[in-house]
């Protein structure tokens, strides 16, 4: 049992830098990313590359991952930042399955890697100096220093100039228009961090799994993204890491659930999918904040907004 | 050679414009993209299915009870789901419809199982058409779309109804104000657009198989349809979906060498897009309209 709350944190952990991510887009900047396991894959893929084909160590290997998702961000919205937003979250999905597409193609180094096999025996960082008994616990560590880093990051981010301008923009194109701020620039770098964080967050998976394949990394999984950041609260960082915690749990439900009550275990993988959707469809109706609602800045001369006005109405930033 | 490709092209064609044109509707008057309509295509083929083989209804009658509660089943989505979303931005609408699109899937899952079904209307074999062949459910399906396009056509054009929902797409608040009853609008047109997808369904699931993933597989057709035709214009997606069904089957057919060794990549030789690749055609159609002229190939500006 305590094996499987250190496997479930570890998860949540590497999630969480994830939803972050996806927080960073949607939840501050106001992107809507269909395509946001595309970073996740392409942290995995590109650090597993480098440390297996071309022989980086581990630790360059997961920041190379990160940089690389974080370029692919970036390179995504320089010709798309200025499409409307329903048309934007199209093309992100289409680019995400055209990578997916093109790790489910290609073979890496020998005929039977990569492609549809997937790759297995991933290695793992530090694993020949940690025993076997604590390496779990390591590996969550890591992942809990990572987290916290990522977080760190985006607290600072956020109230820099460029955090309070990548709100502006969620605010539609007239607010940082009115600043003078470049919306088209803005939403390039707001992909090119959400990349960075996403694929970081993918390259430790890879690590942690020690096998990835593309099917991995289904549009759906971009879905559990968005499960997670709209229950946890959009724009409220803590909200969200609550948010992924919850549906790791009903993720991971089926692995005790089946002790419990006797359901086919065939039945639970759909019924916990419908459970989460059900709820994201619940909370979008009843719940728009979330568990935890955004925290606004208040400034001098801002007065507290009337209760129930919809957040995108409150005072000027 | 020639002639199969434009079959091919004219069945998936048909397939599209029956599921593009119902989301094309929707978006026309409540101005989101609804992630879940193509899902209703996989309800209308799952409850023919349902009627027709497990419990041995006739076909047709079947294929006509699924249509008409696949309407009913969309409209029952916006009395559950998005009417209490309308004075919401479109960013949540299309969050939430992206959430119901995988719990309608997630249900075809539960109770179908994940392995393919066929439908077996014993309609007879190929025929050979000058060296390519075609089967009586093809030309079935082309009929069928041809019949329902032409007869939406007559609706929008014809009927009071018809100029009351163009009325509506066009400005809803000004044809609320001339005494036009939006609401009632609105309902009309959810049951023809899920309608249409539970047809569109059916005809694939005809052609191919029925899966549970048949309707997210469409997504980037579909919406690449309604989109390149002008989002909110049903001739522009039947237009679109001809263009995605004429391109998904020739894009794998086409020798890129010329082109290849004119932008000096290659000397050469023969280059096609490998099979595996199939799938990404229409996504990497879709990403160049977007960019080229996400307004629509018609060119109407989009608000």
């Amino acid at each position: 049992m305590s094996g499987f709350i250190v496997y479930l944190l570890t998860i949540t952990c590497i999630w969480g830098i994830q939803a972050f991510s996806l927080n960073l887009q949607y939840g501050v900047t106001g992107l809507v990313n269909l395509g946001q396991i595309a970073f996740f894959m392409i942290g995995g893929y590109v650090s597993v590359i480098l440390v297996m084909l071309a022989g980086w160590p581990i630790g360059l290997g997961i920041i190379g991952g990160a940089a690389a998702a974080a370029l692919y961000g970036m390179l995504l919205a320089l010709p798309t930042a200025s499409l409307q937003q329903d048309y934007w979250a199209i093309s992100t999905l289409a680019a995400a399955e055209i990578v997916r597409m093109i790790f489910l193609n290609q073979t890496l180094g020998s005929p039977y890697v990569g492609a549809s096999f997937g790759v297995t025996n991933i290695p793992q960082p530090l694993q020949s100096v940690i025993g076997n008994n604590v390496y779990p616990l390591f590996y969550l560590g890591l992942s809990a220093f990572c987290l916290l880093v990522c977080w760190g990051i985006s607290h600072w981010l956020l109230h820099m100039p460029f955090g309070r301008a990548l709100k502006a923009v969620r605010e539609g194109d007239e607010v940082p228009l009115a600043l003078g701020k470049n919306v088209r620039s803005m939403r390039i770098r707001a992909m090119g961090v959400g990349g960075a964080l996403g694929g970081l967050a993918g390259a430790l998976f890879a690590h942690y799994n020690a096998f990835i394949s593309p099917n991995y990394f289904l549009p759906i999984e971009t879905f559990m993204v968005w499960a997670m950041v709209i229950v946890g609260g959009a724009g409220n960082f803590a909200g969200v890491l609550a948010g992924t915690l919850l549906v790791e749990v009903i993720s991971a439900s089926s692995r005790f659930v089946k002790d419990v009550i006797p359901v086919d275990p065939r039945v639970l993988g759909p019924a916990r999918m419908i459970i989460i959707a059900v709820l994201v469809i619940v909370v979008l109706i009843y719940v728009p904040e979330g568990l935890l609602r955004e925290r606004r800045r208040r400034y001098a001369g801002t007065h507290k907004p009337p209760a129930g006005q919809p957040l995108s109405d409150e005072g000027p930033p | 050679m020639l002639l199969q490709i434009l079959f091919d092209s004219l069945i998936r064609a048909s397939e599209l414009a029956l599921i593009a044109v119902g989301l094309t509707m929707v978006y026309s008057v409540l101005r989101f993209p609804n992630f879940a309509h193509v899902e209703y295509a996989t309800v209308g083929a799952y409850i023919a299915y349902l009627l027709s083989v497990t419990t041995g209804l006739n076909f047709a009658i079947a294929a006509v009870i699924a249509v008409l509660a696949t309407a009913a089943f969309g409209l029952g989505t916006d009395r559950l789901v998005f009417s209490h979303l309308r004075q919401r931005s479109d960013i949540i609408l299309m969050i939430a419809s992206f959430a119901l699109g995988i719990a309608i899937r997630q249900f075809v899952l539960l109770f179908w199982g994940p392995s393919p079904q066929f439908f077996s209307v014993g309609w007879g074999g190929a025929l050979h058409v000058g060296g390519a062949h075609i089967t009586p459910v093809q030309i079935g399906i082309i009929a069928a779309a041809v019949l329902c396009m032409v007869s939406f056509h007559l609706l929008l054009n014809r009927t009071k109804l018809g100029v009351a929902m163009r009325a509506s797409a066009d400005n809803t608040p000004l044809s609320e104000a001339c005494g036009i009853p939006t609401d009632w609008i609105i309902k009309v047109i959810w049951l023809l657009g899920s309608g249409f997808a539970g047809l569109g369904g059916i005809l694939l699931a005809l052609d191919t198989q029925l899966q549970p993933n048949m309707g997210v597989s469409m997504i980037i057709p579909v919406f690449g349809a309604a989109i390149v035709g002008g989002i909110g214009d049903p001739y522009g997606a039947m237009l679109g979906a001809l263009l995605f069904g004429f391109a998904e089957n020739i894009g794998l057919n086409i020798n890129w060498s010329p082109l290849m060794h004119s932008l000096g990549l290659q000397a050469g030789g023969y280059v096609f897009i490998p099979a595996g690749y199939k799938e990404a055609i229409p996504f990497m159609l879709l990403i160049l309209i977007l960019l080229l002229r996400p307004q629509g190939i018609m060119g109407r500006k989009s608000s």
